[in-house]
């Protein structure tokens, strides 16, 4: 059968390709800038879109090449979701989404997802045709054959950009991470970060937070999120500093083998979710545990 | 003047949701429900558009007949007319936006609010195909948003990059979380809410394709939970674990 994964990330768009290549024939479209990157990891065709890069243009013309596939794969990012949802309904077809596992079982899809923002998986079985990949599916695999190239050029938009902002990335990789200091909406106030330094050091740990200290204040650089929406990290251990252990939070770090928590409410949900946990002031805690470690 | 309508939806307490030991199901019976996380930023952007330029917000909510707490909320929070379709079909996305779209084209209309990813399926689908049906531009994943004449302008925050973009009413906006802080309504809003009729109305179409969840579990979490009240003996015991794991 013949897949289309719909990408702006050419990374992304390899973590499918490189994942299901072996079950599915793949084509991918890409915006153009993606086009040359994506095209070392063994899909018959790219096909690099040419234009204004809006959701609505990248909906319709994915939604005309759909004439010659059976399934659409979107990983799952913001412009993604949107692209796929604009296809299934343009479509009438059956949509999936956050999807870690596909098989095609009786000419259906056999999918399993993340369900009650992370707290259960559900295996759906259904006709989908069009489907979001969570992040992390494969490792992207590349293949000697580059897939040719052709260009499209997709249709007016009706979104103007009035201007553009790139986000400058710290270049950190938080998933590769194998000590993990994370900060929450606890640390206050961003200079008061400097009092999580000494831990970093005594553990050799790299820094993330959770999503309002990224995103709503913009503590941290956005790379350093983990979440559902975020990051998902799997480090030896994940020290978790003031944040309160919200189920979305929860999703992003349930693979770090030992998690220490220090929050100064006892019924925070966090302490449902860890090995170890202090509960105190992360501010009298952080210089006694750095101490304890050191001494 | 803006006609606003704000799309929301009910889900279960997260946070409350147990798994069962035996069968490592989650427990969804009895587990209370209240208005999705995003919803409440929708109603928040909507009544903040509604005190800045005057009008109406409608609200629409897809659910069951036990919706009522939720659209009473909104109705506390600011907006003036709801409206409960019930039927709603866990997972069939497609269903959901069909059903809306139908109820949406009969109420006029300038701005369609919605949040751009539920907090409990996390789909962020129901904008894209709203746009489709609907044929109205989407200006989404937005963290602020302008009318100015005809014209609606947002801030668009993009895993790499953020965007200001603007297009024509009637539009569709979804919003992120860090859009607004939701107002806590005063008691007597909340008094007055209750009293508020609620349209209630079926779906005026049936759903198509099949969906079948055949499985559901919870993630299995065996955390040794040592939980120290004692800061001191904390440290010193977490000092040492932390010393040995991370040497
Ligand atoms: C669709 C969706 C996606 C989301 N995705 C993500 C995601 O990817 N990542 C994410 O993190 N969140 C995500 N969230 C948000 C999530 O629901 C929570 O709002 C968020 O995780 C809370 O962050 P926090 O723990 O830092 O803050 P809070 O919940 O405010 O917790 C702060 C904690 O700090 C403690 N504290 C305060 N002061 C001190 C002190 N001096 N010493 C010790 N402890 C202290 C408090 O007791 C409290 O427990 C998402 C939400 C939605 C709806």
């Amino acid at each position: 059968m013949k897949a289309l994964v719909f990408s702006e990330s050419s990374t992304l768009a390899a973590q499918v390709i490189s994942g299901l290549k072996s079950v599915l024939d793949f084509s991918v479209a890409v915006p153009k800038d993606q086009a040359d990157s994506v095209s070392e990891y063994g899909a018959k065709e790219v096909i690099s879109l040419d234009g204004n890069p809006q959701m609505d243009a990248f909906g319709k013309k994915i939604s005309e090449l759909m004439n010659s596939y059976d399934f659409l794969f979107v990983p799952s990012t913001v412009l993604g979701r949107e692209v796929a949802g604009y296809v299934s309904a343009a479509l009438g077809q059956i949509s999936v989404p956050e999807i870690s596992k596909f098989e095609i079982v009786d000419s259906k899809c056999k999918t399993s997802s993340l369900s009650l923002g992370g707290k259960s998986i559900i295996d759906i079985i259904s006709d989908a045709k069009v489907l979001t990949v969570a992040p992390g599916f494969a490792d992207p695999v590349k293949v000697s054959e580059k897939s040719k190239i052709s260009v499209m050029t997709l249709p007016d938009s009706s979104v103007s950009v009035i201007s553009e902002e790139e986000k400058k990335g710290t270049g950190v990789n938080i998933e590769s991470a194998k000590v993990i200091v994370s900060i929450g909406r606890g640390i206050g106030k961003k200079e008061s970060i400097s009092i999580v330094d000494p831990l970093l050091k005594a553990v050799h740990g790299e820094l993330a937070g959770s999503r309002p200290v990224c995103l709503d204040y913009q503590w941290l650089s956005e790379d350093r999120q983990v979440g559902l929406s975020g990051k998902k990290v799997n480090p030896n251990v994940y020290i978790a500093v003031g944040i309160s252990g919200q189920i979305q939070h929860i999703a992003g770090m349930r693979g770090s083998k030992i998690v220490v928590a220090i929050n100064r409410d006892k019924s925070a949900p966090i302490f449902e979710e860890c090995d170890y946990g202090i509960v105190g002031d992360l501010f009298q805690v952080i210089p006694k545990l750095v101490a304890a470690i050191n001494g | 003047m803006v006609n606003v309508i704000v799309l929301i939806k009910q889900m279960p307490d997260l946070e409350q949701i147990r798994s069962d030991p035996g069968t490592g199901k989650p427990i969804k019976n009895g587990v209370p429900t209240k208005l999705e996380t995003l919803s409440e930023n929708s109603i928040e952007a909507a009544v903040t558009l509604k005190e800045k330029y005057g009008g109406k917000v409608t609200a629409i909510l897809f659910g069951n007949e036990q919706s009522s707490a939720s659209m009473k909320r909104a109705y506390a929070m600011g907006v003036d007319d709801g409206y409960i379709i019930t039927g709603y079909k866990e997972s069939n996305y497609l269903f959901t936006a069909r059903v809306l779209a139908e109820k949406i084209k009969e109420l006029p209309h300038d701005v369609i609010i919605l949040g751009n990813q539920s907090a409990d399926t996390f789909s962020g689908f129901l904008s894209g195909q709203l746009s489709a049906i609907l044929g109205e531009p989407l200006l989404g994943n937005s963290v602020s948003i302008e009318i100015e004449g005809d014209i609606v302008k947002v801030k668009r925050n993009l895993e790499n990059k953020s965007l200001v973009i603007s297009a024509k009413k009637p539009a569709i906006v979804s919003v992120s979380q860090e859009i607004n802080e939701p107002r806590l309504p005063p008691v007597m809003q909340i008094m007055a809410a209750g009293r508020k009729p609620i349209h209630t109305e079926v779906p005026k179409i049936q759903p198509s394709g099949s969906v079948q969840i055949v499985s559901e579990i919870s993630p299995k979490s065996d955390r040794k939970k040592i939980i120290f009240e004692d800061v001191d003996k904390g440290v010193s015991e977490v000092g040492k674990i932390l010393k040995e794991a991370t040497r």
